[in-house]
């Protein structure tokens, strides 16, 4: 029964949930709508064991003096001064939450993403070699693409913001089209076994 | 020659931070070449009545806010300017509230618009498949109160935003697959005409649902948001973004191009095992 009955419910959300997405009716939305409020305070309670569970393994840590401790003294630190700042004093504008967020994680964070450009330039000069005809054609796409969606590309050779656009729209798109597909019939036959209860590794069971 | 492959990495750096100060200090003023798609993205946000209510997803994480936040920013002007209702709620937890009140606030005022009359924050609730689909059927269901903790019955705006069949358009900013999702859970079950900016590395997956007629306008990183803001007859971040954005890319092109001048000739020279 401790592996069955969340079996059944996976599969009676499941059905439920195409029912809906396929078919309307009052009936059929009312349930929907009911079950989809309970999957957001479910997705809520998600969070709450998360937290719970990265306090205890730091406070493990911590507690037996793993050599990276110091890592999770400041990351218990940032998690308690945060949530602690957001439920005692709210997250709205002005407050403590939104300061520390806007004048420490936000710059951090886009500190951490402008570094990629250093490293997408330094790794470009050093893999991007033309050492046969395929490799050749990807570098020759990316130097036009590259030219074409910026400005200076224009008074470079005036065609070469169409010939970008082309390889964007119609080679690119093809190709993108082609991994949506298969990333979605993927997703569906997944859900399909999730749904039929042959997936169980959610339950910490194999397949 | 072998020197011309293994310029040392320091240098080039150097190169870069230099390329991004000097724009940025002495702008260029390059015009941005307007795309297909940046045009039916702005031509899209003109047909919507005024007084429309408009969804506003600020779907991105601070990291990329050096590209999204230009959108995000144009797209609120667009949409005050032309005198449409916005709800703005995010699906990101961390940053993306903070940031969709910080633009809202700040473009609303620019316009002299009032908070839950002509805009509102629904905040972040997590569960977005759940939150997605839930908003169909109502937004008061999924969101009872908005990101400052006010019941959603008590804001006038949100008398009229009741679930989907109640708004008119989505605009979309994001970062990651929560435009998909949009796409996918929203327009293709629901019919919710949208449009999308995205960062540059999500472009040419989007690119596909312009094909298909899913969304109907596409900003594809800073160089979309610049064409945006030159639609709108503006030039502000995004616009000086670009101007060392070229300068970078140049850059990069320049040195793949010593890379490979290395690489050729030192293939053509004779290995010193054959020479000998």
């Amino acid at each position: 029964m401790k592996s069955r009955l969340p079996v059944i419910v996976a599969f009676l959300a499941g059905v439920l949930m195409i029912v809906a997405f396929f078919g309307r009716g009052a009936v059929v939305d009312r349930v929907a709508e009911e079950a989809l409020a309970w999957q957001t305070i479910v997705a809520g309670f998600a969070l709450l064991l998360g937290v719970g569970s990265i306090v205890r393994v730091h406070w493990h840590r911590l507690a037996t003096g793993h050599p990276d401790r110091i890592y999770s003294l400041v990351l218990l630190i940032c998690l308690t001064v945060m949530g602690g700042s957001g439920v005692l004093f709210g997250i709205g504008s002005g407050t403590l939450f939104d300061s520390l967020f806007e004048r420490i994680q936000a710059p951090m964070m886009s500190t951490m993403f402008s570094v990629l450009a250093f490293f997408i330039a330094s790794a470009a000069y050093r893999a991007f070699r033309a050492r046969n005809v395929l490799s050749a054609i990807l570098l020759l796409t990316a130097v036009i693409v590259m030219l074409g969606r910026i400005p200076m590309g224009q008074y470079i050779y005036h065609a070469l913001p169409d010939w970008a656009n082309w390889i964007m729209m119609v080679p690119s798109v093809a190709v993108q089209r082609g991994i949506i597909i298969g990333a979605a019939l993927g997703a569906a036959s997944m859900a399909l076994r999730v749904i039929l209860g042959i997936e169980r590794t959610y339950l910490g069971q194999g397949g | 020659m072998d020197r011309i492959q293994s310029v040392d990495r320091r240098v080039l750096y150097t190169l870069i931070f230099i390329s991004v100060i000097i724009p940025v200090m002495w702008p260029l003023h390059l015009p941005t070449p307007e795309t297909p798609e940046a045009r039916a993205f702005f031509d899209a946000v003109e047909a919507i009545p005024p007084g429309s209510v408009v969804l506003f997803p600020f779907d991105f994480w601070p990291s990329t806010l050096p590209e999204t936040e230009p959108m995000a920013v144009a797209g609120l002007r667009h949409c005050f300017r032309r005198d449409l209702k916005v709800v703005g709620l995010s699906n990101v937890g961390i940053g993306g509230p903070s940031v969709a009140d910080r633009l809202l606030d700040s473009i609303g005022a620019e316009y002299g618009k009032v908070y839950g009359v002509d805009y509102v924050n629904l905040g972040y609730k997590a569960g977005y498949q759940a939150v997605l689909l839930g908003m169909a059927n109502s937004i008061a269901a999924i969101f009872p109160t908005d990101h400052r903790g006010t019941r959603l019955d008590s804001l006038p705006l949100m008398q009229r935003a009741l679930n989907y069949d109640s708004l008119s358009f989505v605009l979309i900013v994001s970062d990651n697959a929560m435009a998909d999702y949009w796409v996918a859970l929203v327009n293709a079950r629901y019919g919710l005409p949208m449009v999308a900016g995205v960062t540059a590395v999500m472009a040419p997956k989007m690119l596909s649902y312009i094909h298909t007629g899913q969304i109907k306008g596409l900003l594809g990183g800073m160089k979309g948001a610049a064409e945006y803001e030159a639609l709108l007859g503006e030039s502000d971040m995004a616009s000086r973004g670009m101007d060392a954005q070229s300068l970078i890319h140049l850059l990069i092109i320049g040195f793949i191009i010593l890379g490979n001048i290395g690489y050729v000739a030192s293939r053509r020279r004779p290995s010193p095992a054959r020479a000998g």
